[in-house]
């Protein structure tokens, strides 16, 4: 797994590149929460390399959602390829997240 | 430093002459006098041997070369042989003496001081060395915490075990179905779980779920999640019902936002109708007239999330002869060496051939083709597998 954390106006964009298992949602986790820390409070979580996530991986994205949310920041994902998108929604997870299909309709919040 | 070994170390002073032993007291009276060493003398190798018999909390043996009965080097062999880690032993001999010096190093001598003593140099050799052997000390300590640790995961895993159905066929007075469930944790204890009970004469309570993550933490959760659903569950009321209820609570439990899949299904084991919802788990399979085909999704998410979220059920109507297939993404993301993934390919492959199989085998032979697959690849997710065949009324 890859980060590679740029700035788009109010958002930090986090792209994930590889695979977010058990072992790596730990780093992703500590990575992307020591940004919130450092005082992001609009993230955006581009997914186009993501090419697998455990239900782990899945568990830091609610985390990261319920920190933004709680400072009235915001979260949303994009890019998700179809098998990642599956798994959104087998699980639900795209009722509970705002995911977009580009980049820039993320940056704008418009599907 | 570990509070042992600050106060009251004890130090044995092992040397023929006599005299050494008032003036050892005299010029180390202040730290005798704190408590912070406690000297024992021994006039040769073989009082010494005795003293630490006696004495088993010495931790630094400061001893001469040459003594009578048994001398400096014969008792550091012996030393050696108690294979205590954190007993040192300091070698105090003839100013130029190099080769008894090399030869007691040799024999695991921890450093060596050079008649006549300097007191200063002694007491800067006696807190390195009791400096070393507090290292030693707290390393054993955690090398013990580990062992017990894991003695604490195997004893979580025996329970875990225990509170999953094991006895098969677990309602041999039924013949409208039959079940078969196995779990397999990645690590000691795992975060999946099965359950099925009969909720009363006619209907049978099934459930298979997966715990975000692994490991203790992941156990915790699941032994949670399945305790509410069974303890819901068999107050018969509708499975929509009973996952808004459970969720609710997960909700107040869930700390760090763990959550749970869950697949929880009602048989009617009198028509074959199946009640059921879907929270965010696989959606499970239907083996029926030589088909397979995916039990079709309720729309639900994970528990444990979304408070206030409405379940909602769906029913599908099993015909004498079908088997549903519940499982877990252990199995469909289960990676070979090549990193590819098992897939649902491969387990629709392996059900297209299980019509004719019972419960039991399609459980068994699930887990041996996954397996199989990702040969001396570790186990990276648990594998959890219910299913159940609808015989019809008997």
């Amino acid at each position: 797994m890859k980060l590679e954390i740029t700035t788009s106006g109010e958002f930090k964009m986090v792209k994930v590149n590889g695979r977010i298992d058990t072992t790596r949602a730990v780093e992703f986790e500590s990575a992307v929460v020591s940004l919130i820390d450092q005082g992001c409070k609009n993230l955006i979580i581009n997914c186009f390399d993501l090419n697998y996530i455990s239900s782990s991986g899945l568990r830091v994205f609610l985390v990261l959602q319920k920190r933004l949310s709680g400072q009235q920041g915001i979260f949303r994902l994009c890019c998700l390829q179809p098998e990642i998108q599956e798994i959104f929604d087998i699980s639900g997870f795209s009722t509970i997240f705002q995911i977009f299909p580009t980049e820039e309709a993320a940056l704008a919040g418009e599907k | 430093m570990d509070d042992k070994l600050q106060f009251n170390v004890k130090i044995m002073v092992v040397d023929d002459e006599v005299d050494l032993e008032p003036l050892i007291l005299q010029k180390f009276r202040r730290q005798v006098r704190d408590g912070k060493y406690n000297f024992v003398f021994a006039h040769n190798g073989l009082e010494a041997l005795t003293k630490l018999i006696e004495e088993p909390d010495i931790r630094l043996v400061l001893s001469d070369i040459n003594m009578p009965e048994m001398d400096g080097l014969t008792l550091l062999t012996k030393l050696k042989e108690l294979k205590n880690p954190w007993l040192k032993t300091v070698i105090v001999s003839a100013y130029g003496d190099m080769e008894n010096i090399r030869t007691a190093m040799n024999r695991g001598a921890f450093d060596f001081l050079t008649k006549p003593i300097s007191f200063d140099d002694l007491e800067i050799t006696i807190n390195k060395t009791l400096e070393e052997i507090s290292i030693i000390w707290h390393r054993m300590q955690e090398h013990d915490q580990l062992i017990s640790i894991q003695q604490d995961l195997q004893t979580a895993r025996e329970i875990q075990l225990a509170i999953l159905p094991k006895t098969y066929p677990p309602f041999p007075e039924r013949h409208e179905f039959d079940i078969y469930a196995s779990m397999i944790a990645a690590k000691e204890v795992g975060g999946d779980f099965f359950d099925f009970f009969m909720i009363d004469n006619e209907r049978l309570g099934f459930v298979i779920g997966d715990v975000s993550g692994k490991g203790v933490p992941a156990a915790i959760f699941m032994a949670v999640s399945r305790t509410l659903i069974r303890a819901t569950g068999l107050k018969g009321i509708s499975t929509k019902d009973c996952m808004g209820y459970v969720n609710k609570l997960l909700c107040n439990e869930s700390v760090s936002c763990m959550f749970v899949t869950v697949f929880y299904g009602i048989l009617n084991t009198l028509t074959g109708e199946v009640e059921y919802v879907n929270a965010g788990h696989n959606p499970p399979y239907r083996l029926t007239g030589g088909q397979i085909e995916k039990v079709e999704m309720t729309g639900g998410t994970i528990l444990g999330c979304l408070e206030d979220f409405s379940y909602q059920s769906k029913r599908l109507t099993l015909n004498p002869g079908d088997m549903l297939f519940l499982y877990t993404d252990g199995i469909n993301e289960a990676f070979n060496a090549a990193d590819e993934q098992f897939g649902d390919d491969r387990l629709e492959h392996f059900l297209a051939d299980s019509h004719e199989k019972s419960p039991e085998e399609a459980v068994k032979g699930c887990i041996d083709a996954v397996t199989g697959f990702a040969g001396d690849v570790a186990q990276s997710d648990d594998m959890t597998l219910l299913a159940i065949r609808y015989n019809g009324r008997s």
